[in-house]
């Protein structure tokens, strides 16, 4: 009979699949040596009723499924057994493997030569399934990349599933893809993917592992001119993002030089008919044109030199050149500091002070201009002779101050774009003076200091709240 | 001078400074710092001349300039900036007279609202004299040092329309529509040549010119003799 024995040598046959097949004789063997053993029983239970000879067909039972499911060698295996458990049970002279006649020897012929042409054709069959399998597989892996990349995923991150999936289409293990032309390390074996010259990546495995060629001669350049795509539209998409990023740039100076433009000419306008009027002979000034002129000389030099500082504190902002001087500050002394930078029109202000407020820790000089360009805000931006209030709220971890005004206060849209430079709220139409950059500043200057800046929804008006970081214990005590 | 003068400008401290240089050069002064408030006051309490900035809190100086037209001849003068030509050239299509770019020095601002209030009065002259440059707008006669051109139909067209609005800035698109009539507002190199040709058959020395101005990016306008 057929036995364990004889497997190695069949396994040896296969350097392929060689676990696979081992696998498959554990359950093969026992099962051909099982099949041979039933047939024999089923031949000798209808032996009294049946001509011997016609009986040995039975045997094409047990060769037949052998054949189909483990392959030509155990069939032919299996159809040897199956002549010889025939001759030796049932053909005369039994218990013995001598054939008294040659139409026996027919009939064992015809056995083997059935398994043989069964199994192979099995074999074939089976060959063939295996082949549509693994182009399934292939097609289906060159989809789901196709698709996955198409969708514009990170290239850098993909890379690691798409050796997964090859590695799975190519039967390799530890196969992983870098982009661009790379060298194997030691113990690796490179598989370049190329679109014609053009590297395009490299698939790295293990250099012990078996390659299938005719699986890798046609994935590999399939894949190769689908990542091809992928990395030129990668490019591409990293080249407008960084024309994008230009033009944005381009933007802000260009909203950058209209504003200064604007911010500059405005006073220098005033200042320069002022002058010219004055210098003239022959006007004729009265005491209060002449005051008046002089005014408006002092009162727009001043904003010019205003507006020069924003602009110059916005640039070391930008650069983040601002380097605070974090001192202990009562809340109160910041505030009224802020107050009188603010001038006349800070009498609309309403201070809401809290005794027990915590001192914070910030630069004064820095906060200061924060209070000072929230206060001019407020004061700007709502209706005249409307008051400003200034509230302060005392927190465990940080110190709260809101300025609340009775303008037409932010549309959602407007609450977080309001602090990026040359942005003013589109309700400000009665009242777009100043720079534009006060509350860019404000923010940079409170985000120095570790403090936030931002704006809160109120049907009142605008409503900013400024936090500040208080000292972590009390101090004097 | 006298007479009474609207200024437009939404920044206090210009409104100051011209209100004091006008009332100093003899003018009543009258302000507003709106579109809307500008408007008002002109139908109000029509003036002789305005003095308008083209950026306003509530619209476009253009647009003041626009519905005045509509019905008042009132001389208007625009306070543009640099870099907003288009602006500027809009104003002057829509029916600005002048312009003035910021900053600008009072002498100037001041000669410039003379020439609008003095265009204003002199209007229908038939005989207009620049220099050595005569034009007789109903002899359809030009001479130069007293001896006679020949210009072409559009040549003369074209100086009768500059003669006409003496001082004046007209724009490309206004002295086209005027002598070549509408449809020929964008071709502008007509006009080119033709102010080029004038200026040939004109100017003492062409490349020079001190008849036929050239406002770079807005129009031309024929020497007005008081601002020299």
């Amino acid at each position: 009979m057929a036995g364990a024995d004889d497997a190695p040598r069949l396994a040896a046959g296969s350097t392929v699949f060689p676990v696979r097949i081992r696998a498959d004789l554990l359950v093969g063997v026992p099962a051909a040596a099982g099949a041979v053993v039933l047939v024999t029983a089923a031949v000798d239970v209808l032996d009294p009723h049946v001509p011997i000879l016609s009986l040995g067909a039975l045997y094409v039972f047990a060769v037949l499924p052998v054949a189909l499911f483990f392959g030509t060698g155990l069939a032919v295996l299996v159809s040897v057994a199956s002549m010889l458990a025939f001759n030796w049970f049932f053909l005369p002279p039994r218990h013995t493997f001598h054939l008294r006649e040659s139409g026996n020897w027919l009939a064992l012929t015809v056995y083997l030569g059935t398994a043989v042409v069964v199994s192979a054709l099995a074999a074939r069959a089976r060959r063939r399934r295996q082949d549509a399998e693994q182009r399934r597989a292939e097609a289906h892996a060159l989809a789901e990349t196709a698709s996955d990349l198409l969708r514009g995923v990170d290239l850098e991150q993909e890379a690691v599933r798409l050796a997964e999936l090859a590695g799975g289409v190519l039967h390799l293990d530890a196969a992983r893809l870098e982009f661009g032309e790379v060298a194997p390390a030691p113990g690796e074996r490179a598989l370049p993917l190329a679109v014609g010259l053009r590297p395009v990546a490299t698939l790295l495995a293990d250099e012990r592992a078996e390659l299938d060629e005719g699986v890798a001669r046609r994935f590999l350049p399939a894949l190769a001119a689908l990542l091809a795509v992928v990395v030129d539209r990668s490019a591409l998409e990293s080249e407008a993002l960084e024309a994008e990023a230009l033009r944005r740039s381009d933007a802000l100076k260009t909203a950058l030089l209209r504003a200064v433009s604007h911010d500059l000419r405005s006073p220098l306008t005033a200042i320069l008919a002022a002058a010219g009027a004055l210098a003239n002979p022959d006007l004729r000034l009265g005491p209060d044109d002449r005051e008046a002129l002089v005014g408006a000389i002092r009162e727009e030099a001043a904003r010019l030199d205003r507006v020069v500082g924003d602009l110059l504190d916005l640039s070391r902002l930008e650069a983040g050149a601002v380097d605070p001087h974090r001192e202990l500050w009562p809340a109160d002394e910041l505030v009224a500091r802020a107050l009188e930078s603010v001038g006349d029109e800070g009498g609309r202000v309403i201070v809401e002070l809290d005794e027990g407020a915590p001192p914070v820790l910030v630069d004064a000089a820095q906060i200061e201009r924060v209070l000072a360009n929230l206060i001019g805000n407020a004061l700007a931006f709502s209706p005249p002779r409307s008051p400003v209030v200034v509230r302060v709220e005392p927190g465990t971890t940080e110190l709260r101050v809101h300025v609340v005004d009775r303008g037409p206060g932010l549309t959602p849209a407007e609450r977080e774009a309001i602090f990026r430079p040359f942005r003013r709220g589109t309700a400000a139409a009665g009242a777009p003076r100043g720079s534009g950059v006060g509350l860019a500043i404000a923010r940079g200057f409170t985000e120095a200091n570790g403090g936030e800046l931002w704006t809160q929804e109120d049907v009142a008006g605008g409503h900013f709240v400024l936090a500040l970081p208080v000292a972590a214990r009390p101090v004097g005590v | 001078m006298s007479g009474r003068i609207l200024v437009v400008d939404d920044e206090p401290q210009i409104l100051r400074a011209l209100r004091a240089s006008l009332r100093g050069a003899g003018y009543e002064v009258d302000t507003a710092e709106t579109a809307e408030g500008a408007l008002t006051a002109l139908a109000v309490n029509p003036p002789d001349a305005v003095i308008l900035d083209l950026v306003l809190p509530d619209g476009r100086g253009t647009d003041v300039c626009r519905e005045l037209r509509t019905w008042s001849r009132v001389p208007v003068i625009v306070l543009s900036v640099v870099g907003d030509e288009d602006e500027k050239v809009a104003a002057l299509d829509a029916g600005a007279d002048d312009y003035v770019t910021k900053p600008f020095g009072i002498d100037e601002l001041l000669a410039r609202l003379r020439a609008a209030l003095r265009r204003g009065e002199g209007a229908g002259e038939s005989v207009v004299e620049v220099g050595e440059l005569r034009v007789d707008l109903e002899k359809r006669a030009v001479s130069v040092a007293g001896r006679p051109v020949q210009l072409t139909p559009h040549e003369f067209g074209l100086l009768r329309v500059l003669a006409r609005n003496r001082g004046k800035l007209l724009t490309h698109a206004m002295l086209l529509r005027e002598v070549w009539g509408r449809g020929y507002d964008g071709e502008s190199h007509y006009l080119h040549v033709y102010v080029s040709q004038l200026r040939r058959k004109l100017e003492p020395d062409p490349a020079r010119p001190r008849y036929i101005l050239t406002e770079p990016g807005a129009g031309y306008r024929l020497h007005d003799a008081e601002r020299s």
